[in-house]
């Protein structure tokens, strides 16, 4: 176990940090009461393990890639894992358009339960990623390090979860003209 | 890189803030003079945002906070203890680091109202930004309040007064609305201009989950608040933040005629 000092930084790191990985626990196994478990659990791996937890590098990066880690090994993450994820590399709708984009709708009809609806519907690597940029303001390096992939398919991950979130906000702002 | 439109892993890495100070600026070099990408990146822009707002739907309950939090602290003098789903099945030791729980709690609680007004004062810069695009027109373009606030019914789950053009600070003028949403909640964006210059005024309505955001200048740019009995009205403007405050008032006082 870490000495009482060691204990006393961590618990300085990890509070704060608290509700964002509870957030993020709720967005990887969907239910509430599964998400405190999975934080409990990662807190308490994070903490039998923060003597190994490099000081000067990022701790919530850390503390994420256990959460992540821990998911993958829990039921509903071996559940979620028989789901093949095609990765990356599929071609994309590069044309750029001057017509107004579903964000340029969202700025004035920023309609939470229309991106709620999206959020849930993208596959669950690229929702992670886009999360982990987007809500949490990790560094694409950082993420890299979370998810274990190459950075460049951190950036691959995040472009197309916003690809793929614009097409599905499309038909959802047609109507609502 | 200036004569090729950008692809969208591109513009993810330039908002993002994940490239080198040279492609940024070669990156910038193109949106200087391609009109298309420049829309792209501002959407681009907004989405992120709009993501960073939804992505956080999943609160962290005060009770879970507590159960969290002293969970930390417990596992640090009982490390072998079964994580404790509830309060009462907690070891005595835990009962002291539970109380230290509380008082964090009310810290992190404190943290979150400040995030949340941060959150808040980007958002209002971030639309109105968007009414300054010369290719945003108002939804409803008027500067007749007996077109303006009628567009409003249905949409608003409160009605407001907007005073005649006579009774408006000097030249000031009311241009149009937008119906949007503010922080998830239903806002009346009110579109005016102060000697050429143009305001935002939103106005919920109070007892939402919205706070007033203090009074800040961000980027040049002002933000203040007003609040009448059943309202909340946050001004934006790169005015004189004494004109703006005019305004305010006076449409504080209209909702008073009310």
């Amino acid at each position: 176990m870490p000495s009482v000092h060691a204990r006393a930084t961590f618990e300085q790191l990890a509070l704060p940090l608290l509700p964002s990985l509870y957030n993020h626990a709720c967005w990887l196994t969907r239910n509430q009461t599964e998400a405190e478990d999975l934080a409990q659990e990662a807190i308490s791996k994070a903490l039998r393990a923060f003597d190994s937890f490099q000081e000067g590098t990022n701790f919530k990066a850390w503390i994420f890639r256990i959460l992540h880690n821990t998911f993958l090994t829990s039921r509903t993450g071996i559940a979620a894992s028989r789901t093949v994820f095609l990765e990356d590399h599929l071609p994309v709708d590069e044309t750029p358009s001057t017509d107004p984009s579903p964000e340029d709708n969202l700025i004035r009809l920023a309609h939470q339960a229309a991106l709620h609806t999206a959020l849930d519907q993208l596959q669950p690597p690229l929702r992670e990623a886009l999360l982990l940029c987007d809500v949490e303001e990790l560094k694409y390096k950082d993420i890299a390090l979370i998810l274990d992939v190459p950075i460049g398919t951190v950036m691959s991950r995040i472009s197309r979860a916003r690809l793929a979130l614009r097409q599905l906000l499309q038909p959802q702002f047609g109507k609502s003209k | 890189m200036t004569d090729e439109h950008l692809n969208s892993e591109q513009i993810s890495a330039f908002i993002d803030y994940e490239l080198s100070l040279d492609e940024s600026q070669a990156l910038q070099q193109h949106l200087d003079v391609c009109h298309a990408c420049s829309l792209r990146v501002l959407s681009a822009m907004q989405l992120k945002g709009a993501i960073a707002l939804a992505g956080r739907r999943f609160a962290l309950q005060p009770d879970a906070l507590v159960r969290l939090a002293a969970s930390v602290q417990a596992r640090q003098q009982q490390p072998v203890q079964k994580s404790p789903r509830r309060l009462f099945a907690m070891p005595a030791v835990a009962w002291s680091a539970l109380a230290a729980s509380l008082v964090l709690m009310v810290g992190l609680i404190v943290s979150q109202q400040r995030r949340e007004n941060g959150t808040l004062t980007a958002e209002l810069l971030d639309q109105h930004l968007a009414t300054l695009s010369s290719a945003a027109s108002p939804q409803v373009i008027s500067t007749d309040r007996h077109t303006v606030k009628p567009w409003f019914q249905g949409k608003l789950p409160f009605s407001f007064n907007l005073p005649e053009t006579t009774a408006l600070p000097a030249d000031t003028m009311l241009k149009g609305a937008d119906f949007t949403y503010l922080r998830g909640e239903p806002a009346a964006l009110l579109l005016f201009t102060i000697h050429k210059h143009q305001v935002s005024i939103f106005m919920t309505q109070r007892g939402g989950q919205i706070l007033t955001p203090p009074s800040a200048t961000r980027s040049g740019f002002s933000i203040r608040s007003a609040t009448t009995q059943d309202l909340r009205l946050v001004a934006v403007s790169d005015v004189n933040p004494a004109d703006l405050d005019l305004l305010l008032s006076t449409l504080a006082q209209a909702q008073a005629d009310h």
